[in-house]
Order: C-alpha cells, then sequence, then structure tokens
C-alpha cells in the first residue's frame, strides 16, 4: 500500500511551549487510524498543521508523495485533504445547501461568475450523510449537535476530499447520534475514504480504525493496532493514570 | 451567466426603473434634487456594502477610496484641462490602486483592528490633501467651478438614477452568483472558506477592486455634478456615518438594503428639516438609526423578512430571530 | 529646544490622561468605545454650562463635570453595550452612531460655534526662556496622579483586583464569584469619569467645539493599539511617543502635518505588528 500522508520530524512550538516535539507517523492509502492522546498532548495541532492553519517550526508533511508542509490551506484542500473541528462552525446565515455549496466551489473567479450552482449535487452530498430534501433549506441555529457535525462532514466531502482528519467527530452527540455519524464513517471507509480520527470515546473509535497512534505532550509514544496501543503501559499510565 | 435571478425579481428591478423614471413628471424639482444625492449616497452604500457587507472586513475609512475618486477626476479636469470623458475613466483606475493599497491589512488583520486602519487611512489622506501640494488641491479650501457634466434637475435626476440603477444591479447580479455567495461565507467563518479549498485573499481582494471602483465612478460622477469639493466635508466621520448607517439600516449584504437605507436616510433628513431646522435633525436622525440598528443588527431588509416569514409560520420566524 | 521639551512632556501628559479611560474599558471588555471621545466633549461642556454659564465657582463646576461623563458611562454600557454583548463589531458602529448622535446634542444646546474654556488654573510659570501655562501645568500632573492613582487602585483594592480578574479571563472570575455585570458596570462608570476629567483639560487646552470627539478618540485609539492591551506603562511610553512627534512635527516641519505620524503609527503598527508594541496580543 502506498503511504497517503507522511509527517517527518514535524516540530512546533508556541512561545515556550513544545506542541509537537519532532513527530513522525504516517497514513496509508484507505486505511484510518486513530490519533489518541490525552488533552494537549498535541492532537489538535498536528490537524492544523496539515491543513495550513499553522506552520511548522521544522519537518515536512507530504501527500502522495510530494511536500505541502509550504503551501497555503487552499491547496492543501485542493490535494485532497479536509478536516472538521471540535466545535462545529457553520455559515450561520446559510441553510444546509448553501452550506455545502461553498465547499463545491471550485477555486476560480471565473467558474464562481458564470457557472451556477448544481442542486442535484448538493442534494446528494446532503443524502450522503444522512439528510434529506427538505433539510437543505434549515439554517444552521435550527440544527442539532448531530446534524451540525453532520453538515460539517457534508461541507468537507464537498471538497473531494483523499483523506479527512476528524477532531472529536462524537463530542457533544447523543447516543444515537453517536451511531449514525459511526455509520456513515464506516460507509465512507468502506468506498476507499482515508480517515485520521481524534477521539475520547474510545468504545465508538475502536470499530472505526485499523491502527492508532498515541501521543503525549507532542511526543508519539506508541503505535501499533488499537489493543496494541491501548495495551501499551505507557499509554495507560499518560492517558488513564494508571 | 451564473446568477441565480427569478422573473419575478426582474421584474421588480423593471418596475422600480419605471416608476423612477416616470417620477419627474410628478415631483417639483426640489424632490428631484434630494433623490439625485439619495443616488449617490446609495452609489456610496452600496460600494461599502460590497466590501465591508459581505466579507465583514468593515470599512470606517470609505471616504478615502471616495476622495481618491473625486480628487483625481477634479485635479485632472479642471488643473490640467483633462476632458471628463478620460479624466474619470482615469480616477476610477486611481481609486482601484487605493483600493489596493486599503487591501494590504486585510491580509493580516481583521475586525476592529482592519476598522480602525481604514479610519487612519481616511485622517492621514484628510490631513496630507491640505498639505501637499496644496497649488493642485486647492488646501483646506478645496476646489470649486469644476466642470459640470449635466446642468439642470431633470437631466441630473435621469443620468444619476440611471448611473445608480446599473451600479446596482450589477453588483445584485455578482452578489447573486456563487461568488458573491463565497463572499458572504467570508464574513461568517473565513478559516471554513479556506478549509474549502478557495483562496480567500483572490475572493477579498476582488471584493476589493469592485467596491473600490464603485467608490470611484461614484466619487468622481459626484463631483461633476456639485462642481466643487472640499476636504473637510468629504473625509469626515459624518459622512462616514451617512454611509454605514444607510448600508446598516437598510440590510447589509444585500445591496439592494444599503440602496433603500441610502433613500430612506436621505428623505427623513428631508422631511426632519421643516420640523428641526439646521443640523439638529442628526440627533433624531442618529436615534433612529442607533434604536433600529441595536433592535435588528442585520437591517430593514431582515425585518421585513421575518414579517413575511412570520406570516407564513410563527414558529420558525422565532427561531430565526433568536439565532440573529 | 528646551520649549519643545516642556511642551512635548506636557502634551504627553495630557495624552496619556486622555487614553487612560479607553484603555481602561479595552482591557477590560475588549471592545472599543468609539463613543469615547463624547465623554472629553461631554465633560469640557458640562464644565464649561456650570461655570461659565451658571456662575458655580470651579471646583464643583469640575465635579459636575466628572459626573456627567460617569453617568454617559454608565448609560451607555447599561442601554447599548450589555445589549450587545460579545459582538465587538457591533458595539463599535453603535458607539460609533451613538457619537454622531451625541454631538448632535451639543450642536442642539450650545450652537455650532466654538467657545473658549477660560484656564482651570490661571497664570504662567517661567523656566528660562520658555513659558508655560499652569492649567497645561495642571493637566499633566493630574495625569501624573490619575494614572498612579489607577495603578494602586487596580493593584491595592479588591474591587481594582475584580477588574483585573475581568480583564484577564471573564469567564474565569464569573466562575470564582465576580459579578462580571457589575465591575463592567463600574468600570465603563470609570472610563467615563476618566474620559470627563480628559476633556475639561482638553477643552481648556484647544477649545469646545462640536467636533471635538474625534482627535482625542483618535489619540486614545493610536495609544491603546500601539502600547498594547492592557499595559498602562505601555500606554504611558506610547503617549509620550505620540506627544513629542506631534510637538516636533508642528515645530520644526510643518503645523498642519502634526496628526500625520500618529496616523502612520497606527496604520504601521496595526499592519505589522497587531499585537502593540509592549503589551499582550488579542485579537
Amino acid at each position: 500500500m502506498a503511504r497517503l500522508l507522511e509527517l517527518d520530524e514535524v516540530f512546533k512550538r508556541f512561545g515556550g511551549i513544545v506542541a509537537t516535539n519532532g513527530l513522525t507517523f504516517h497514513v496509508e492509502q484507505g486505511e484510518s487510524l486513530a490519533l489518541i492522546g490525552p488533552n494537549g498532548a498535541g492532537k489538535t495541532t498536528i490537524f492544523s498543521l496539515v491543513m495550513g492553519e499553522i506552520r511548522q517550526n521544522s519537518g515536512t508533511i507530504r501527500l502522495a508523495g510530494e511536500e505541502i508542509s509550504q503551501l497555503a490551506t487552499h491547496k492543501r484542500i485542493q490535494r485532497g485533504i479536509a478536516r472538521t473541528y471540535q466545535v462545529p462552525r457553520p455559515f450561520a446565515d446559510m441553510d444546509v445547501a448553501g452550506n455545502i455549496r461553498v465547499g463545491m466551489m471550485p477555486d476560480s473567479l471565473r467558474a464562481m461568475l458564470f457557472q451556477g450552482p448544481d442542486p442535484a449535487a448538493e442534494l446528494e452530498i446532503a443524502r450522503s450523510v444522512g439528510f434529506r430534501e427538505a433539510d437543505l433549506s434549515r439554517t444552521p441555529s435550527t440544527l442539532s449537535m448531530g446534524d451540525l457535525r453532520k453538515l460539517e462532514l457534508a461541507r468537507t466531502l464537498a471538497t473531494r476530499p483523499k483523506i479527512m482528519l476528524l477532531d472529536e467527530v462524537f463530542a457533544g452527540l447523543t447516543v444515537g447520534e453517536i451511531a449514525q455519524i459511526s455509520e456513515l464513517l464506516a460507509q465512507k471507509r468502506k468506498e476507499g475514504m482515508t480517515f485520521v480520527i481524534v477521539s475520547h470515546d474510545l468504545r465508538a473509535l475502536e470499530p472505526l480504525v485499523d491502527r492508532a497512534v498515541a501521543m503525549t505532550f507532542g511526543k508519539q509514544i506508541a503505535e501499533g493496532t488499537f489493543q496494541q496501543v491501548m495495551g501499551d503501559a505507557q499509554v495507560r499510565a499518560a492517558y488513564l493514570g494508571q | 451567466m451564473g446568477a441565480l435571478v427569478t422573473k419575478r425579481q426582474l421584474a421588480l428591478w423593471l418596475l422600480f426603473a419605471v416608476v423612477m423614471l416616470a417620477l419627474p413628471q410628478f415631483v417639483s424639482n426640489g424632490t428631484l434634487r434630494i433623490i439625485i444625492f439619495a443616488n449617490f449616497l446609495a452609489i456610496f452604500a452600496m460600494s461599502w456594502d460590497f466590501l465591508s457587507g459581505k466579507t465583514g472586513y468593515i470599512s470606517f475609512g470609505h471616504p478615502f477610496l471616495i476622495g481618491i475618486g473625486a480628487y483625481a477626476t477634479a485635479i485632472l479636469s479642471y488643473r490640467f484641462g483633462v476632458p471628463i470623458a478620460a479624466s474619470i475613466p482615469l480616477a476610477v483606475l486611481a481609486t482601484m490602486i487605493g483600493g489596493t493599497l486599503f487591501f494590504l491589512p486585510a491580509l493580516r488583520i481583521k475586525g476592529t483592528y482592519f476598522a480602525l486602519v481604514t479610519l487612519a487611512f481616511m485622517e492621514l489622506m484628510y490631513q496630507l490633501v491640505q498639505v501637499i501640494r496644496p497649488d493642485l488641491t486647492g488646501g483646506t479650501r478645496g476646489m470649486s467651478g469644476i466642470k459640470t457634466l449635466l446642468s439642470g434637475a431633470q437631466p441630473n435626476f435621469y443620468f444619476s438614477f440611471l448611473l445608480m440603477f446599473s451600479i446596482a444591479f450589477s453588483l445584485w447580479l455578482l452578489s447573486r452568483t456563487r461568488l458573491g455567495t463565497a463572499l458572504d461565507a467570508i464574513s461568517m467563518n473565513e478559516e471554513a472558506v479556506s478549509g474549502s479549498g478557495l483562496n480567500t485573499t483572490k475572493l477579498k481582494l476582488f471584493a476589493f477592486m469592485v467596491s473600490a471602483a464603485t467608490a470611484g465612478i461614484g466619487g468622481a460622477f459626484y463631483v461633476h455634478y456639485l462642481g466643487s469639493i472640499a476636504p473637510r466635508a468629504l473625509f469626515d466621520i459624518n459622512f462616514v456615518f451617512t454611509i454605514i448607517v444607510s448600508a446598516l439600516i437598510g440590510g447589509a449584504s444585500t445591496i439592494i438594503g444599503p440602496m433603500f437605507g441610502a433613500f430612506f436616510m436621505t428623505f427623513l433628513l428631508e422631511y426632519l428639516r421643516p420640523v428641526l431646522p439646521g443640523s439638529e435633525r442628526y440627533l433624531v436622525y442618529g436615534l433612529i438609526a442607533l434604536v433600529l440598528y441595536v433592535y435588528q443588527p442585520k437591517g430593514i431588509h431582515r425585518i421585513i423578512e421575518d414579517l413575511r416569514k412570520g406570516m407564513g409560520g410563527r414558529g420558525k420566524g422565532a427561531a430565526d430571530g433568536k439565532a440573529a | 529646544m528646551i520649549q519643545i521639551l516642556i511642551q512635548g512632556f506636557l502634551l504627553s501628559g495630557l495624552y496619556a490622561l486622555i487614553a487612560v479611560g479607553f484603555t481602561l474599558i479595552f482591557s477590560v471588555g475588549r471592545v472599543l468605545n468609539l463613543a469615547y471621545g463624547a465623554y472629553l466633549m461631554l465633560g469640557g461642556y458640562a464644565y464649561f454650562y456650570t461655570v461659565q454659564q451658571l456662575g458655580v465657582p470651579k471646583l464643583p463646576g469640575f465635579v459636575i463635570a466628572v459626573a456627567t461623563g460617569a453617568l454617559a458611562g454608565l448609560a451607555m454600557y447599561q442601554f447599548l453595550v450589555k445589549r450587545l454583548k460579545g459582538d465587538h463589531v457591533a458595539v463599535e458602529i453603535s458607539t460609533l452612531i451613538l457619537a454622531v448622535v451625541i454631538q448632535a446634542a451639543i450642536v442642539l444646546l450650545f450652537n455650532e460655534s466654538s467657545k473658549i474654556l477660560l484656564p482651570i488654573v490661571d497664570g504662567v510659570w517661567r523656566v528660562g526662556s520658555a513659558s508655560v501655562t499652569n492649567n497645561i501645568l495642571t493637566a499633566m500632573v493630574a495625569s501624573w496622579f490619575i494614572l498612579g492613582g489607577l495603578m494602586l487602585f487596580v493593584k491595592r483594592t479588591h474591587l481594582g483586583r475584580a477588574i483585573q480578574a475581568v480583564s484577564m479571563d471573564a469567564k474565569g472570575a464569573m466562575i470564582s464569584g465576580i459579578n462580571t455585570d457589575r465591575i463592567n458596570l463600574t468600570t465603563w462608570a470609570i472610563s467615563g469619569a476618566l474620559g470627563a476629567t480628559a476633556g475639561v483639560f482638553f477643552a481648556s487646552y484647544t477649545q469646545l467645539n462640536p467636533s471635538m470627539w474625534v482627535s482625542p478618540l483618535i489619540i486614545a485609539v493610536a495609544v491603546v493599539i500601539v502600547g498594547g492591551i492592557g499595559s498602562i506603562v505601555g500606554s504611558l511610553i506610547v503617549a509620550h511617543i505620540i506627544g513629542f512627534m506631534e510637538i516636533i512635527t508642528s515645530s520644526l516641519i510643518a503645523a498642519e502635518l502634526r496628526g500625520v505620524f500618529t496616523m502612520l503609527l497606527i496604520i504601521g503598527v496595526l499592519v505589522l505588528r497587531p499585537q502593540g508594541l509592549f503589551g499582550r496580543g488579542d485579537l
């Protein structure tokens, strides 16, 4: 299998705090990787680095063998990276269809000016995350947390990603909503999507991943199957305080 | 064309144009002069709206852009005898260059800080215009006797309306495209727009350029309507206030809102004249603006929409109101 | 040379006084009160009305002026800012509108012409060839006392520490049992009182007119932006940079250019170093 995303000796500090300390790991094409660790371990920082929202102090990030660590965020998205956030922040004054529409837009002023939206494709993406046609005209303020997560997945799926970085995708959801989102992710996995998932809900996380990387204080402490990593003494000490 | 436009909307635009163009048959020249002013204010308010209303980069210094357009054509035609047909396009070009200057801070800062930089731009321009080359700018007193395009209330009314109407219609069409949607999205969550693979710098630059061109056109034609220009009245925080209030009262980011906001505010000011002579009417004017703004920051446009929704189904309107 | 030095210190002292109330609001609520200049105007006009039109003695007149500012601050917070909570841009736009409304009210009450405010303290003080009015000297001394007092107040008193806590972390302060709403209200009142105090001195240094609120507002903005949030010492330094630059430009280059440096400073610092030269950054 080919490596889709690779981080090589990635180092990032904020003032005196080292957020990622020479981190090296990779994700295979079609693989689903769990990124686990206590609060403040640097998981969200990794996502921001991969997205280009912040820049590493040193090290390289590669997508499908091509270095992307100096590219602007939108260029990385165009190459197939997508991310969701712990707290979903949709375009608040736009309905569900509008949010998806922004995700689908090509990065070309000409196309944005002279080609209209594609409502059929918007509906298809909305349906693929479990919305119904009637939901298209709903505004985010009327959506539940579960629906907001779905909306964010829909907006990121609209960019046609190769790899999705999901940050605390189960946070704030009811049991029913967790099942719904899990099913959705399992379906996407079957279709060949590559994932990196951060979650504190280990029970929901386990069936969705092939492999796990555990980290604390910006350093990788274990890697392997989910069971191996969770059984690791260092991980238990860092994560569960045992 | 990629704009989402219905036949009904086009019919309304047509109706608006027909009614306005028929107006000189029914109203006095005095009223026409008020509408001429409203037309120009509408252009300025829409220029502000396309930048600030859409992208959320609030400009407190819009007269900086308007002033570049106005001064450029005034100096070219008055001091160098350049024909208006050439001086106005050059002025618009100059305004767009000024717009680029305006745009640079927007690469790094947003929100309050951006607003303050634009305010500083305006104040800087105000002070520099008076001191640097007063032989060209006319210094503190400005210039008068600048060539006017047309004379008489009716020709000026027709002209200013057609100018305003074509700008309004074009900006409205622009805002109905996917590009307009993307600009709106920037004001809501700029990170998510880049996160959708869109180059926000390019989008913002486009908005700044359209806004600057509009401000330049408005400023240049306004000078050739008035025939004079003075720094005090132009680079004035009260002028900023009038522009922003028109846009906000009408409804930011809607283009149509600021246009009607400009008409509303101009007529409000005019109808207050018999009741409150002198500049005291700014008090009532400002208070009305303040109350409206605090009651519904999204303007009359939204109030009307809410009312319309309220008739359809109360529950939904109430939920929306809460979110806003 | 000595004239420039003296005038520089005096003007800078006045500017520090103008900026301090504005800084206070910015550090506590993170909002820019664009109606801050209106406090100065209200203070100046209140003093003018009571002392020069009603003939009230100077000290009670001064107290009334300060109280007017404090009341204006209270009202602004209670009726405007509180309602727009969280939306900083809305606060800025609405306080800008409010400033214009207050300007119109002043025109309505006192008409548009400029008024001369007699010196609060009479007399002239001579140092060698240079001379300064006791009035502006008092302004500078008052400014130093007020700044010192404010620092003591913030560091030593219970209320002051509560204000400081809110400025650092409003949520944390709330959880620790501080009534943030009352702290905000108090801060706005203090800011109004400080603004009005500065206004009386500022008006006696220049003159009273209905658009006098703009230039002190810009100075206050510059001091806060350039000095950095919540840094009283930073504000003091920047007030001196701006004060001295103004005196130097107006006496050595051209009087009309005195404000240009301030504008360039605002633009330059905001674009290159948005967190200010001395303060902690917070966008």
